[in-house]
C-alpha cells in the first residue's frame, strides 16, 4: 500500500481536476459539451490521464503559456542527453528519435527555421499558386465527367501532397508512395487488422525519404531536403537520421492537416448550401475570413504537448518543472469570451484570433502553403461542382481526433460538367518539366518569380 | 492613427496583411509584419483596427 501523502502544495495546485482523454471517440462526440465545461470551470486543469498531466483550454491561458518559451519545451530527447523531455505528443510514443524541429528548442529550432522561411513564406508559397491550379484541375478531371467524387480521395489527399513533395524537391510522381501512410497511420488504431500493411507503406515512404536525401546529397537539386542538407545547425551538418525527422514533421505537418481543413469545409457548405452560394458570390471578400472561420472552427491539429522547465506561475497556474502539458487551440479556439457564439461558423466573422496554427516561436511554419492550397481547391470546386452534395451517410470521419481532426472519405454527387485539358498523371510529368526548367524549388531568396506553366 | 507592430512579438500569421494589406507589408523571407510609417489613410482605419484585433500574437499596437 502506499503511503505517499499528497503534497499539501500539490492537493492545492491541481485542484482544478478534470478527467481529459482526447485519443477516444467520446471526446470527438461529446467535444463542444466537454469544452464548454472545461471552458467554464477550469480553464487550465489537472487530468489523470497518461501519467498525469496538465490541460489549458481557455484562449488567455493557451495565449499566455504559448507564448512563455522560457518555461514551457517543445524538446523530446529519447536517448536521455539532456532533461529527458517527452516532445510534443501526450502520451509520448516510443519512438527513438525526434520528430524535427517541433520537438526541439531554440537555439536549434531558429537554425531550422531559418534554413525554411524561405521556402514557406507568403512571398516564396505565392509562386506555387499556378503548380496548385494544374493539380487541382487535373485531379477535378478525373471525376468530373462521373458525377461522382470523394473529396478525400481524389482531392484533398492529392494536391498538399504533389505540393509538398514539389516544394522538398521529391518528384512529383511519388506522391503516391507518401499520401497513404501519412493519412491512414493518423486514423488507424495499433490493433487494426489493417496496421501490418500500413507499417509496410511507411517503410516504403521512409526509404524514399532516404532514397532523395542521398540523391540529393550527391546531385544538388533545389528545394527544402538541399536545404536541411546543406544547413549549419548548432554549427554542424545534422546526421541523416535527425533530417529525416526533419523531413517527416514537413510531409506529415503539410499533407494530412490540410486534407482535414479542407474535407471539413466542403463537407459543412454541402450542409449550408445558402452558405456556399454566399461565398462563391463573395468570393473578393469573403474567401479570406472563411478560411480563418474553418480554420478556428474545424482545427485540424487541435493542440501539442509541452513541458514546464522551471517552477514558475503562469496564467494564475503554478507549474513544477518536467510537468506535462497539454495545450488545446481546438478548445481555445472556442472561448465565448474572445468569439461570440463560438459553436457556429460566421464566414465573415472578424477579430478571429484563432490558434490553429499554434503561437509562438513554433507558429505553423507551413501555414501560408496552408490556407493558399485550401483556397485554391475549394475555389475550383465551387467553380465546376457548384451543386455537389456530400453523402452523410458514407462521409467517414476519424473516429478519434487526438492527433488530427480529418476525415477518411467525403463522397459527394455532383451535375457532370466536361473536363478542362489533360488528367492527372500528364499533369504531373508536365508539371515536374517546369519544376526542374525553371528551378521552381528555390528559395525565395534566389527566385523570386511565379511558376509559369505552359 | 498609427500603427506598430512589435518585431519582438509578430511570428509571421500574416492575418494583418490579409486585413488591411494596405497598411502592413510582409517579409519576403520570412512573412513578418512591417506597418506604413506614418499616419493610416483615413479610409485604411477600419482595416487596420481589424487587424490590431485578429492578430493571434496581439502583436500590433495603435500608437495615435
Amino acid at each position: 500500500m502506499s503511503t505517499q501523502p499528497i503534497a499539501d502544495d500539490d492537493a492545492e495546485r491541481k485542484k482544478n481536476q478534470f478527467h481529459f482523454d482526447r485519443h477516444t471517440p467520446e471526446y470527438r462526440e461529446r467535444f463542444e459539451d466537454i469544452t464548454g465545461e472545461m471552458l467554464g470551470k477550469c480553464p487550465v486543469a489537472w487530468s489523470d490521464t497518461y501519467g498525469g498531466h496538465w490541460v489549458a483550454a481557455g484562449h488567455p491561458e493557451v495565449f499566455e503559456l504559448a507564448r512563455s518559451a522560457e518555461y514551457v519545451s517543445n524538446d523530446h530527447d529519447p536517448n536521455n542527453e539532456r532533461r529527458g523531455y517527452k516532445g510534443i505528443s501526450i502520451p509520448s510514443p516510443d519512438v527513438g528519435f525526434r520528430g524535427g524541429f517541433l520537438e526541439m528548442d531554440p537555439p536549434e529550432q531558429r537554425h531550422y527555421r531559418q534554413a525554411l522561411n524561405p521556402y514557406l513564406s507568403p512571398a516564396a508559397v505565392a509562386r506555387w499558386r499556378p503548380l496548385v491550379d494544374e493539380v487541382v484541375r487535373a485531379s477535378l478531371n478525373e471525376k468530373i465527367e462521373t458525377g461522382q467524387i470523394d473529396f478525400v480521395d481524389d482531392l484533398a489527399n492529392i494536391v498538399p501532397a504533389v505540393l509538398t513533395l514539389a516544394m522538398l524537391g521529391v518528384p512529383l510522381k511519388n506522391w503516391d508512395i507518401y499520401v497513404e501512410p501519412v493519412h491512414a497511420s493518423v486514423y488507424t488504431p495499433p490493433n487494426s487488422p489493417d496496421i501490418a500493411r500500413i507499417q509496410q507503406s511507411r517503410l516504403a515512404m521512409r526509404d524514399d525519404m532516404l532514397l532523395q536525401l542521398a540523391e540529393i546529397r550527391a546531385n544538388p537539386r533545389p528545394g527544402m531536403i538541399n536545404a536541411l542538407a546543406q544547413a549549419q545547425i548548432l554549427g554542424t551538418t545534422p546526421p541523416d537520421a535527425e533530417l529525416l525527422g526533419v523531413i517527416a514533421l514537413i510531409i506529415g505537418g503539410g499533407f494530412d492537416t490540410t486534407t482535414a481543413l479542407t474535407s471539413h469545409a466542403l463537407e459543412w457548405l454541402s450542409q449550408h448550401p445558402d452558405q456556399r452560394d454566399r461565398l462563391s458570390a463573395q468570393r473578393d471578400t469573403l474567401l479570406d475570413p472563411a478560411t480563418e472561420e474553418f480554420l478556428r472552427y474545424y482545427a485540424p491539429a487541435p493542440g501539442d504537448g509541452r513541458t514546464i522547465t522551471a517552477d514558475c506561475k503562469i496564467a494564475g497556474q503554478e507549474f513544477k518543472e518536467g510537468e506535462r502539458l497539454w495545450l488545446s487551440w481546438a478548445m481555445s479556439n472556442r472561448d465565448p469570451e474572445i468569439f461570440p457564439n463560438p459553436n457556429e461558423v460566421d464566414l465573415a466573422r472578424t477579430g478571429n484570433r484563432h490558434h490553429s496554427f499554434g503561437l509562438g516561436i513554433h507558429r505553423c511554419i507551413g501555414s501560408n502553403v496552408a490556407r493558399m492550397v485550401f483556397k485554391r481547391m475549394v475555389l475550383a470546386v465551387l467553380d465546376r461542382m457548384p451543386d455537389y452534395v456530400c453523402d452523410p451517410a458514407r462521409a467517414e470521419h476519424y473516429q478519434t481526433i487526438g492527433i488530427i481532426q480529418g476525415m477518411k472519405h467525403l463522397p459527394a454527387s455532383f451535375t457532370p460538367g466536361p473536363r478542362i485539358g489533360d488528367g492527372l498523371d500528364e499533369t504531373i510529368a508536365r508539371l515536374q518539366l517546369a519544376v526542374n526548367e525553371q528551378r521552381l524549388a528555390e528559395p525565395v531568396t534566389v527566385r523570386k518569380g511565379a511558376a509559369e506553366i505552359s | 492613427m498609427k500603427v506598430y507592430v512589435d518585431p519582438e512579438r509578430c511570428q509571421g500569421h500574416t492575418l494583418c496583411a490579409m486585413a488591411a494589406p494596405d497598411v502592413f507589408t510582409l517579409d519576403d523571407i520570412d512573412g513578418h509584419a512591417t506597418a506604413l510609417d506614418g499616419e493610416v489613410p483615413a479610409d485604411q482605419e477600419a482595416k487596420a483596427a481589424e487587424a490590431v484585433r485578429s492578430c493571434p500574437e496581439q502583436a500590433i499596437s495603435i500608437i495615435s
